[in-house]
């Protein structure tokens, strides 16, 4: 509901007659991402303080290896995001009457920036969910996690909108990269957060 | 055969000192009780044998066959019921025990899960979503949780808690049953429960 929210006050503020055709590749992407990350910090957090809250957490330390826990919540968040993303981005896409020089480009960055955030954000979600401030805790811890997975995925996008130099896709490497080696170093500190 | 060993455990919690050197030894067919006032530690000390919590000093060892059981394998040699520990209320019984069976990597038997729950007089609510359940009902349910994957060692935090006469009676059955195949920590303050220990320790002395 918040992407909603925000990509119609986006679109009705300042829809695509008030950008200039130069500016659009780059302020585009800059808005999408900024309501992506925003939708997934507000929901994506939420994966372990629900566990502590309903006081589901102690059963589980108990009954499960810590890595398939992180795996499970890593795998319902990418669920999560992929949903938030397959309703955004076509929106965007037909509200801002978004034009894409490389539409396979597009799609692949914004499914490696996906899975990007979805691992920075799920070890960031366990770090926080004993912690009393969650929220403030949350985007404090996230921000330095995910600004240079955001920098390159801002990147691709405008890349792919205005097509030029799109050859060996980097900046998808960059966040596959990025995904993998998130998803490695989680598997071996989730351990230590999960236990107190 | 399994075996505890619990060696010089010391816990303060914000500056407190809760309990120190607390040391014993269990081996199967063996019931401790840990009694003590509200606040003396009992839950803490039994969050710390099941490994939930980290002691200050001091360490908890399990055996088997004399070989010591990696901290991190623990917790697939024990079952723990406490009323801090709370299942998937959005579920229903049979859901939480099928989840459960899956996390802890043991086979789901839907006939199996059913005897246990008849045992604990749960049968005929066994598809009712557990929001749906009495404090009692979740009770016999935690118990139903604690003891699906057999385990030898049984670490009972209170187990008479929001329970009838008869639910009082399922957890002695189990007790009784249990010192059969293993062993059982009791944390209470209750004379029925603390009786059917061969020893305990009191944590206000």
């Amino acid at each position: 509901m918040f992407a909603v929210t925000t990509l119609v006050a986006v679109s009705f503020s300042i829809g695509s007659f008030r950008i200039g055709d130069a500016e659009k590749p780059f302020l585009y992407s800059v808005l999408l991402w900024i309501i992506l990350v925003f939708s997934a910090l507000s929901g994506l957090s939420r994966s372990f303080v629900k566990e502590e809250e309903a006081g589901t957490i102690d059963v589980l330390k108990l009954s499960a290896r810590p890595q398939a826990v992180f795996l499970g919540k890593l795998f319902f968040n990418l669920t999560l995001l992929g949903a938030l993303e397959l309703i955004i981005v076509p929106l965007f896409i037909l509200l801002m009457n978004y034009k894409i020089a490389s539409p396979g480009l597009f799609a692949a960055m914004i499914i490696s920036g996906g899975f990007g955030l979805g691992a920075g954000t799920t070890i960031v979600a366990a770090m926080i969910a004993q912690a009393s401030a969650r929220g403030a805790l949350f985007s404090v811890l996230s921000f330095p996690l995910l600004l240079p997975l955001m920098i390159t995925a801002i990147k691709g996008c405008e890349r792919a909108t205005d097509g030029m130099n799109t050859a060996g896709w980097p900046e998808v490497r960059i966040a596959v990269a990025y995904t993998i080696i998130m998803i490695i170093m989680s598997l071996f500190l989730f351990p230590l957060i999960w236990e107190e | 055969m399994y075996s505890l060993k619990v060696s010089k455990i010391c816990k303060h919690y914000a500056g407190t000192l809760l309990f120190k050197d607390i040391s014993f030894e269990l081996r199967p067919g063996e019931v401790l009780a840990i009694t003590g006032w509200n606040g003396s530690g009992k839950s803490t000390l039994l969050r710390i044998i099941a490994g939930l919590v980290r002691p200050s000093l001091g360490k908890v060892e399990m055996f088997m066959e004399d070989e010591p059981i990696p901290k991190e394998s623990r917790r697939k040699f024990l079952g723990m019921v406490a009323p801090a520990l709370a299942l998937y209320d959005e579920l229903t019984a049979l859901e939480n025990m099928e989840f459960f069976c899956k996390v802890r990597g043991i086979a789901y038997d839907r006939e199996n899960s059913l005897k246990i729950m008849e045992r604990v007089g749960l049968t005929e609510n066994a598809t009712k979503t557990c929001r749906k359940y009495s404090s009692g009902m979740k009770q016999r349910l935690k118990l139903v949780q604690a003891l699906l994957h057999n385990p030898p060692l049984l670490l009972l935090d209170e187990p008479g808690c929001n329970l009838d006469s008869n639910g009082m009676k399922i957890v002695e059955d189990i007790i009784l049953e249990h010192r059969q195949l293993g062993m059982t920590v009791i944390a209470s303050n209750e004379k029925r429960e603390v009786a059917y220990a061969d020893r305990a320790i009191n944590l206000s002395e």
